[in-house]
């Protein structure tokens, strides 16, 4: 009930939680030990990004392990809940544990954001799997004092001012006369995407934009948004929050009678949508990037079989993530400042056959987004959105 | 500004109401207590977090209905729909019996004075949402559709769906059985009594403890009715569900004179429509800020609520 109270329990939990992850890290006294982590959501209502994004590092790291013998890789896992308070409490513990020499992550931009001045006092090189939202690397942004990670801050997924346009034009896409309403769900990620996507319409031939709200991600009863969409007469909708609410606000809307395209990023760009959503999620339009299936069906049999699971979303960002880190730890470098001078030259190709090399501010250059059909409960690539 | 809320008024109304209704529940689950101990359960949010469990063991685990089966009919649909809310209440009104057992009579027998319990009924609600939590691996559950949200009739441009029509006169229903049941029952009769005076009505040969308990069990059986509601409607739920409806549900009741049961009634309905008022005309994000303010003006002028007489006359 109490706000403060609940905070307070979140920091006894986060303690908890990092002396948990921590004790696993001198448990092993192999000779060639090395310490990796992973930072996401693993619990929370977000946990499913989260977990399968450490899935996809767990697999490059057996991959890597079997094909180097005499590495162990030991994979800390860090639980941010995908939640800016709670990265707060545990970043600090992570930033100075200086057997950590790389880190796959934090998942979420908002997350990225608590925990950037921890890892940069600790030089701790960062690359994120699905952190998008452009202040991070964008020096002249106006939050960038707080938000512009270099020289710690990669990522290996494009940004939101590249989602914007493709979530755009993916939504409106077969629609001469498309009559879009773009809502947000408040967050840090969902708010600028949401700028993006509205920016991005005024180039869409045919479409205009008609409304939009804003909705705290608590929210459960969509019947207020609903009526500004039936008001505005939107035949597109476009949410730029995650996968949960998105699949709760999909259902009330076709429960009202609408027939509205519905639209949403990479934050509703998850199986879990398709499955919470059940038939009132059919035909919904998902930007995203291409899953493991997609690119290789051959890798993604051989993760079935070493993981257990299917790969989720992220699997090619998180297993290339880690990839650039265990090769560098091949090459010797070993310690934070060592593996990010590594991490700034390196110049290879992903396992999608995109080349990987970061900028000066930590993106990448080539990679993009591609369009999903949600059919048979099922989340369908409909090719890349150019 | 007002273009929607004037298009859209008699769907707003409806949604509104049908929240409202929802809200009453759970906020007479918080005003039952009240009015027998003077005390806040804060433990009340996750006895509803708790009944929407029910609501969805009783459809997916008893009945085996999953995500993509086809919505029930007839006398089954019928059948199913009794069982979800009888288990809502059951897993309700059973955690508030613990939760009376647990967190307030054993402190009450040694004599502890007030925020004792209130600080144990907090924790109450902290072990009762991370057991959850722990249960479905922090994942948001789904709810099988059971029934099939028809649209009856459209009056006014409102659609009047069967979901919400049976919400309004089912939870209608409740609260009319529990408001009977405090005025005229004869444990109703002794609950009052405690309310009034808890010294004068041990005198009279009550059993307090009985009627603490049965109190809990009624206001958890409210708020589980509300659970199953909630799952109807929205079919969807979280461990942390509680916190947001409950902090809603507990406004109302303030709003409507806490411990006072008709004044739950308007305090719940008036703030489910100000809530979808308030998202209309101003923006969604604006609806916590409109209710608080309401809520703030409220008690400047009627610090006791809108029906809150008895309570300040019958304890100073």
């Amino acid at each position: 009930m109490n706000k403060k109270i609940k905070a307070s329990a979140a920091i006894v939990a986060a303690i908890a939680l990092s002396f948990g992850a921590f004790a696993t890290t001198s448990a092993s006294a192999a000779t060639k030990t090395f310490t990796l982590a992973y930072q996401g959501p693993l619990s929370g209502g977000e946990a499913s990004t989260g977990i399968d994004e450490q899935n996809g590092v767990k697999y490059a790291i057996k991959v890597f392990e079997a094909a180097n013998p005499g590495y162990k890789i030991n994979l800390v896992s860090v639980d941010d809940e995908g939640d800016p308070a709670v990265a707060s409490k545990v970043a600090p513990g992570v930033g100075t544990n200086t057997k950590i020499i790389g880190l796959i992550g934090p998942a979420y931009s908002g997350a990225t954001i608590a925990s950037l001045p921890y890892y940069k006092a600790g030089n701790l090189t960062v690359i994120s799997p699905s952190a998008t939202r452009v202040s991070l690397t964008d020096p002249k942004s106006p939050t960038a004092k707080s938000d512009y990670g270099r020289p710690i801050f990669h990522r290996v997924v494009a940004t939101d001012d590249k989602q914007g346009p493709a979530l755009a034009k993916f939504a409106t896409a077969g629609n001469t006369a498309a009559k879009v309403f773009v809502f947000d769900d408040q967050s840090s990620y969902a708010v600028p995407l949401r700028g993006y996507v509205e920016a991005a319409l005024k180039n869409v031939k045919g479409a205009t934009l008609v409304g939009g709200d804003s909705v705290p991600n608590t929210t459960t009863d969509f019947s207020p948004t609903i009526a500004k969409i039936k008001s505005a007469g939107a035949n597109v909708v476009i949410y730029t929050g995650y996968y949960s609410q998105a699949a709760v606000f999909v259902k009330q809307l076709r429960d009202s009678g609408s027939t509205a395209t519905f639209a949403g990023g990479d934050g509703v760009f998850n199986q879990q949508f398709a499955v919470l959503a059940g038939k009132a999620g059919e035909g919904a339009k998902l930007t995203g990037v291409a899953g493991l299936a997609d690119v290789d069906p051959k890798i993604e049999a051989d993760f079935k079989a070493k993981i257990g699971v299917s790969s989720g979303v992220y699997a090619v960002e998180s297993i290339d993530a880690a990839n650039i880190f265990l090769s560098g730890i091949k090459n010797g470098k070993t310690t934070r400042a060592a593996m990010n001078k590594w991490v700034k030259s390196y110049n290879f190709k992903g396992i999608a056959g995109a080349n990987i090399k970061f900028n000066q501010h930590g993106d990448i250059s080539e990679g993009g987004f591609a369009g999903f059909l949600v059919t048979g409960g099922t989340l369908v690539n409909k090719g890349p959105v150019a | 500004m007002f273009t929607v809320f004037i298009d859209q008024f008699w769907q707003l109304t409806i949604s509104g109401i049908a929240l409202g209704f929802i809200y009453v529940l759970i906020a007479l689950g918080y005003t039952m207590v009240y009015g027998v101990l003077r005390m806040i359960n804060f433990a009340n949010s996750e006895i509803f977090m708790w009944g929407t469990f029910g609501a969805i063991v009783a459809s997916r685990d008893l009945f085996g209905y999953n995500q993509t089966s086809e919505p029930a009919h007839g006398a089954k649909l019928a059948l199913v729909l009794f069982i979800q809310l009888f288990a809502s209440m059951a897993f309700a009104g059973l955690t508030a019996v613990t939760v009376e057992f647990v967190a307030y009579r054993r402190l009450r027998a040694k004599g502890t004075n007030r925020l004792a319990t209130l600080i144990s009924a907090i924790g109450m609600s902290m072990v009762l949402s991370e057991v959850m939590r722990l249960l479905t691996a922090s994942r948001p559950v789904g709810s099988p559709r059971i029934l099939e949200k028809v649209i009856l009739v459209e009056v006014w441009g409102a659609q009047i769906r069967l979901d919400t029509l049976i919400t309004i006169m089912a939870a209608g229903a409740i609260f009319i059985i529990l408001e009977r049941f405090v005025k005229l029952s004869r444990m109703g009769k002794a609950i009052r009594a405690v309310s009034m005076n808890e010294d004068a009505a041990k005198l009279m040969g009550i059993n307090l403890n009985r009627v603490i308990t049965t109190t809990f069990l009624v206001g958890g059986l409210a708020t589980g009715a509300a659970g199953f509601f909630y799952i109807t409607v929205y079919e969807y739920t979280k461990f942390n569900i509680g916190f947001t409806m409950g902090l809603a549900a507990f406004t109302a009741a303030v709003i409507g004179g806490i411990g006072n049961i008709r004044g739950a009634f308007f305090g719940g309905v008036s703030l489910g429509l100000a809530e979808v008022y308030a998202s209309a005309i101003l923006g969604t994000q604006w609806k916590s800020v409109t209710i608080f303010i309401v809520l703030v003006l409220v008690l400047l002028f009627k610090p006791s609520g809108l029906f809150g007489e008895a309570v300040t006359q019958t304890r100073a």
